[in-house]
């Protein structure tokens, strides 16, 4: 098995999150997917928006995270630095099984661990 | 190391097509393509797990020019394993590289391959048996290659050109892209990206240079184009150096040029600093 795809095994046990993905930050190109993940695509678009506005608007720092929310989820993106391009980490997260705060730490971990 | 028990290939119009008999027959070899670029694509049980173009930097690219393994380090690992065949789980064994962070690089790299070996259509190709060579991933189906190449086209296309002559296409800054205040708002990534631009590099010499994948550097030119930062670079048409007039007498009125008083009072024209660059931000083509 993959490395990528076990450190996804080990996000989706989390309750609450449903789905998760590895993409690249620049060109879009899915790494790695796992459950319910049909939008990722549109994360990475999501993102490259967010972080070439702001930049615009003059906020200094790297992007860290996208958090789109709707009725029923939160579609939450974190951007990873590394040498080199970075990645994202996408994840559904349910909102009626988790909250957005212990959903977003457990995913720092798991990000954390892809890196290592 | 399989050869000769193994059904015959059909005859394949193109390499996709024979990618996917390659996958229906669950064939391990090495598929060499021969071109501009050209270049080998590694299939093991009928998956792609590696794909080699000069057209695209490659794993080994990617890990040395982005500074993440040094050369000695590789050295010693590469003497180690002189076939190649374990060479991923040496560089992860010794703590070089991270195994997900040399996953993320191999498919990286395959993708980028298969998107430059896309632009061009090759002259013919010949498969032969497995040649060992440096991955770490679990396999893309032809399927998977072919829908995101064609994302990646329909992405650059749809401007003017199309993405091949885009890849061909030596780039330079333009001359607004001297001033400090576009570029100082632009992440550090289009920035790197910018100054390789020197109207020598072609976007794959870029990619080379900066140990980044041929498709990223080609986003990150189609948007400082799309800004009017660097614009292609168009060579004279003749060999004799122009000797046109270095300032278009239309282009703006003489004492936008310099004021009138500095002419007057000398006989040769006063080079001004700051007047050199364009006087205003012309689109690009």
């Amino acid at each position: 098995m993959s490395s990528l795809d076990a450190a996804l095994g080990r996000a989706l046990s989390t309750p609450g999150i449903s789905g998760a993905a590895v993409l690249d930050a620049v060109t879009g190109l899915s790494y790695a997917e796992s459950g319910d993940m049909s939008a990722s695509q549109d994360s990475c678009e999501i993102a490259e928006l967010a972080r070439t506005r702001l930049v615009r608007a003059g906020a200094s720092g790297e992007l860290e995270s996208v958090i789109v929310t709707t009725s029923t989820r939160h579609l939450v993106t974190i951007q990873l630095s590394r040498q080199g391009d970075p990645l994202l980490l996408c994840a559904t997260v349910d909102r009626d099984r988790t909250n957005l705060s212990s959903a977003l730490r457990e995913l720092s971990l798991h990000a954390d661990e892809l890196l290592a | 190391m399989t050869e000769g028990t193994e059904e015959p290939l059909p005859d394949s119009r193109n390499v996709p097509a024979l990618l996917a008999a390659l996958r229906t027959q669950h064939r391990s070899c090495t598929v060499a393509v021969t071109g501009t670029p050209g270049g080998s694509i590694h299939v093991r049980d009928g998956l792609v797990v590696a794909m080699e173009t000069p057209g695209a930097p490659g794993i080994e690219g990617l890990l040395l020019r982005s500074g993440r393994i040094g050369e000695q380090a590789w050295s010693a690992v590469r003497a180690s394993d002189t076939t190649h065949e374990h060479l991923a789980a040496e560089l992860v064994d010794h703590g070089l590289v991270g195994a997900a962070e040399l996953e993320v690089i191999s498919l990286g790299a395959l993708f980028d391959a298969a998107f430059a070996l896309s632009l061009a259509v090759p002259d013919s190709w010949e498969v032969t048996g497995p040649v060992p060579t440096l991955y770490r991933n679990a396999g893309v189906t032809p399927e998977r290659l072919l829908d995101e190449v064609s994302r990646r086209i329909n992405f650059l296309a749809g401007e003017p050109g199309s993405v091949a002559a885009l890849a061909r296409t030596r780039m330079r800054p333009a001359s607004t892209a001297h001033l400090p205040e576009p570029a100082d708002r632009l992440p550090a990534r289009h920035r790197a990206v910018l100054a390789a631009a020197d109207g020598r590099r072609t976007p794959r010499d870029i990619a080379f240079a900066l140990g980044r994948g041929l498709f990223a550097v080609m986003i990150d030119l189609r948007h400082l184009l799309d800004r009017g930062l660097v614009r292609p670079h168009t060579p004279p048409t003749n060999g004799r150096p122009s000797t046109a007039a270095r300032i278009a007498p239309s282009a703006a009125p003489p004492s936008a040029m310099a004021p009138p008083s500095v002419l007057d009072s000398a006989s040769l024209p006063r080079r001004l600093p700051g007047r050199n660059s364009a006087p205003a931000r012309r689109p690009h083509d």
